[in-house]
């Protein structure tokens, strides 16, 4: 379809966020007809290599080459498709008008589907839905719109970010066979995604992304499963680690304790215990459950079966929980000082007395405690939040939930975009915490946090719950790691043996 | 990285006068407020030198008469701006407020003893109703009042039979004891030697009680929290729902109470009273820098942002160069405001990087 098309090569990428290196000099060659796989732990420049390729960023310094020349991806949008998990379109026009939009043609009128595009439609599987409103399709629909209304403006590259993970089985297979549908047709497909299982089976080349460069490119026989999950945190050897006190077996009762824990759609049967003094992970991929069984930990997921904290249930059982979300545009408010988002989960009488009327002194004195115990670096407390950096404010974040004196914190990616200074600081005061016997659990997508953070993990596949891994026997993060990914395959590979009976 | 991040340990003054006194942006509210003062002195200054013999102390004073109901239904408008939603029915709540009086007191002969609060009481079933659809059917709360404002400007119709009334004039058959008329009228009775009416002391009266509670209570921090970021605040399991509901009966109750206090002062009430009050009151707690996305917004703010329209009003029509100037004047003051707003929040970002 294309000949001589040589692909695109990106040369020596750089990009900084203020004084974080996103990408330090990237080196890549894509090339039409095969399916390029990206892997990389979070913070690794991932993203920012998507959002360039998409044109939503420009590097600071190095150069892309569309087949040899020089390319601005933002000027040459109509070459570049994303995929993503939430399809970026109309939800309101139809599906046919949503292929339409931006290629309207010179009509002044309501534009018309040309038969060219009734043909791409047809070859997707989406013709019968053209003059369904799209927000009426289901996920799958979306995405095949999605890449439809790409290839009918006859984009050239594709990128698949983590397309699948809100997707079936079934769904997530179609999609694939587009994917290489792609490929074949000569076009250039890059393959973004957190699921080193669908790595393996559906590209030809993996490249490994570490602190913004490639590290590694796997191909053929070094191209498998626990080979991606080694590269993934290779180097990365207790370079945070705090455990020095980790795993000390108090003995005595749980005071966590999970039954027959059931949701709608996310997980089903769970059953989990977590003593006093522990930190316990809950590793999966977006979609697999984990972030779901966490949050009805915390009582905002409806779940059937029984959940005891500290021998309470209910009601007054959530009350003795904090969760703590991994965005933290969802537990700080920016209209807020430090020292108020510090308190603001606080009442009376811990910061109001008589007639709700605000200890202000004793706000000022709590808030000050607070940064210290929790080493927060800020001027004042009363600076505004926003002017903090991304480490301190995740460590405010966790301070604001630690401070209603919970028995159970429930964090998801607790070090997400964090710097490694603050990372080990917040270790730190999460193993100070669960010292006070306390317990936390954490969602986390990446081996290298289980590693450095948990005494113990269960990896969540297709929402069950694998048996326990006991962080400590492991020597080096890579022999976890390859553990980690062996329990997701074979808990995949059950699951798969279960379906087919 | 910044400074912030210096490996020092967290430098933390011990006290810091500020406005919110573990409060933020004191810096940017300083400048917001010294600048709205300041546009208040220059407004009074250029009508004293244009027309130096009109203005003495009488007409300041009626000017802050002539305020008081925009400020009054700009405190409570403040409580639901700053929860981050709206209010479009306090208005027509002003309204019904006084005619609900009028029709309870004058027509039906309940005390006004009685009939006062049960005028305030109705004001509270409808924030009730206004926070009950907007939090409990999730029901845009722009809608929700929008459709308030038409219903209660339509039982104001219906239970006047559009007619007025005046309590010194009761229609035939109604009768006043001199008792009750002498204390409805003694709720705005003027005072002192330059005459100043007690309506003003309600408001300023209110302002502080509204100011304490929003600025100084466990009540107005959770409010400003709500209005800054709902999702964390319910993840936080802050009381939002109640917190909702109450800002709006709080709006609706400080409406009613603005309408009878000008029903008092002025002695007649019409079914349509009120709803030309609408955009003014927004406009007030706009200039006075409360952000319509929420988590922002002062007593102090509201209360000068409505002083600076009664100013401007008053001193126009002193100096009568048309009706046209008013309304320019109205839009050029509120856009202007936000335009100050964005440009400090600009100067703030970049001081910050």
């Amino acid at each position: 379809m294309n000949g001589g098309f040589e692909g695109v090569r990106l040369r020596g990428l750089h990009k900084r966020y203020g004084a974080t290196v996103a990408l330090a000099g990237l080196d890549l060659d894509i090339r039409p007809g095969e399916v390029l796989g990206i892997a990389g732990p979070n913070g690794a420049g991932k993203s920012t290599l998507v959002r360039i390729i998409a044109g939503e960023e420009r590097p600071d310094d190095g150069e892309l080459l569309f087949n040899g020349h020089p390319w601005r991806p933002a000027a040459d949008w109509r070459r570049v498709a994303v995929v993503h998990q939430e399809p970026q379109l109309f939800p309101n026009l139809t599906v046919a008008e949503n292929i339409l939009v931006g290629r309207e043609g010179a009509t002044n009128g309501w534009p018309k589907l040309g038969s060219a595009d009734a043909k791409v439609m047809k070859a997707f599987g989406i013709d019968r839905f053209a003059d369904t409103p799209l927000a009426d399709c289901t996920l799958a629909t979306q995405q095949r719109a999605e890449i439809a209304r790409a290839v009918a403006r006859d984009a050239q590259v594709f990128l698949f970010d983590e397309p699948n993970s809100a997707l079936t089985d079934e769904e997530s297979d179609e999609l694939f066979r587009e994917m290489h549908k792609l490929a074949a047709g000569g076009r250039i497909v890059l393959l973004v995604t957190h699921r080193l299982g669908d790595l393996f089976e559906h590209a030809s080349r993996v490249a490994v992304i570490r602190d913004g460069q490639v590290r590694a490119i796997l191909e053929g026989d070094a191209l498998t499963e626990d080979g991606i999950a080694e590269q993934l945190v290779v180097g990365r050897d207790g370079e945070t680690n705090v455990k020095t006190c980790a795993g000390i077996d108090r003995g005595g009762g749980s005071l966590v304790s999970v039954n027959d824990w059931s949701h709608a759609a996310a997980f089903h049967d769970i059953a989990l215990d977590a003593k006093p003094g522990e930190i316990v992970a809950l590793v999966g991929v977006e979609g697999s459950g984990a972030r779901e069984l966490l949050r009805s930990f915390a009582g905002l997921e409806s779940c059937s079966g029984a959940i005891k904290i500290a021998g309470e249930t209910g009601d007054r059982a959530q009350r003795l929980s904090a969760y703590v979300p991994a965005t933290r545009m969802l537990s700080l408010y920016s209209n807020f000082s430090v020292a108020e988002n510090l308190l603001v989960r606080l009442g009376s009488p811990e910061i109001a007395g008589v007639g709700m009327a605000l200890k202000k002194k004793r706000m000022r004195q709590l808030a000050n405690e607070a940064t210290r115990r929790f080493l927060i670096r800020a001027h004042s407390v009363s600076q505004g939040i926003r002017s903090l950096s991304g480490g301190n404010q995740q460590k405010v974040a966790i301070a604001q939930a630690l401070n209603c004196a919970p028995r159970l914190l429930l964090l998801e990616e607790p070090t997400r975009g964090v710097d490694i200074h603050s990372k080990r600081e917040i270790y730190r005061l999460l193993r100070d915490y669960v010292g006070a016997d306390n317990t936390v659990i954490m969602f986390c997508t990446e081996v290298l946090e289980v590693y450095e953070a948990a005494d113990r993990a269960h990896v969540v596949v297709d929402g069950g719950l694998s048996r326990q891994i006991v962080v400590g026997d492991y020597p080096h993060v890579e022999s976890l790691a390859t553990e980690i990914s062996r329990m997701e395959r074979h808990a995949r590979d059950d699951g798969g043996a279960r379906r087919q009976l | 990285m910044t400074s912030a991040d210096s490996r020092d340990p967290a430098p933390v003054e011990t006290s810091r006068p500020s406005l919110s006194s573990t409060g933020q942006a004191t810096f940017d509210l300083g400048l917001r407020m010294g600048g709205l003062v300041l546009a208040i002195v220059l407004v009074a200054l250029l009508m004293f030198l244009l027309k130096p013999k009109s203005f003495n102390i009488d007409v300041g004073i009626s000017v802050l008469r002539a305020m008081s109901s925009v400020a009054i239904m700009s405190l409570g408008l403040t409580l639901v701006i700053v929860v981050g939603e709206i209010d479009l029915s306090f208005g027509a709540m002003y309204g019904l407020g006084a005619n609900s009086l009028a029709v309870m007191w004058i027509l039906l002969g309940i005390p006004i003893y009685a009939a006062l609060p049960l005028a305030i009481g109705i004001g509270a079933l409808v924030g009730l109703f206004n926070g009950a659809l907007v939090t409990w059917l999730r029901i845009p709360s722009f809608i929700v009042t929008l459709g308030t404002y038409n219903l209660l400007y339509g039982v104001s119709l219906w239970i006047t039979k559009t007619s007025t009334f005046n309590p010194v004039y009761p229609p035939p058959g109604s009768e006043i004891p001199t008792a009750q008329l002498d204390f409805f009228t003694g709720l705005t009775a003027s005072f002192g030697a330059h005459p100043i009416s007690f309506e003003v002391v309600w408001m300023l009266g209110l302002a502080l009680a509204i100011g304490f509670l929003l600025h100084r209570t466990l009540f107005g921090f959770r409010l400003m929290a709500i209005g800054g970021n709902p999702v964390a605040a319910q993840l936080a399991r802050l009381p939002v729902t109640r917190y909702k509901i109450l800002a709006f009966v709080i709006c609706s109750m400080l409406a009613a109470a603005a309408g009878i206090l000008d029903f008092s002062f002025i002695q007649t009430t019409q079914p349509n009273i009120g709803l030309s009050f609408t955009f003014p009151v927004f406009a007030a707690v706009i200039i006075g820098g409360a952000s319509l996305s929420g988590g922002k917004g002062t007593v102090i703010g509201a209360m000068s942002g409505a002083l600076l329209l009664a100013e401007l009003q008053q001193g126009l029509a002193l100096l009568s160069p048309g009706p046209h100037v008013q309304q320019l004047f109205l839009g050029f003051v509120t856009i202007g405001a936000v335009a100050l707003d964005l440009a400090l929040t600009n100067i703030r970002k970049r001081r910050a990087a």
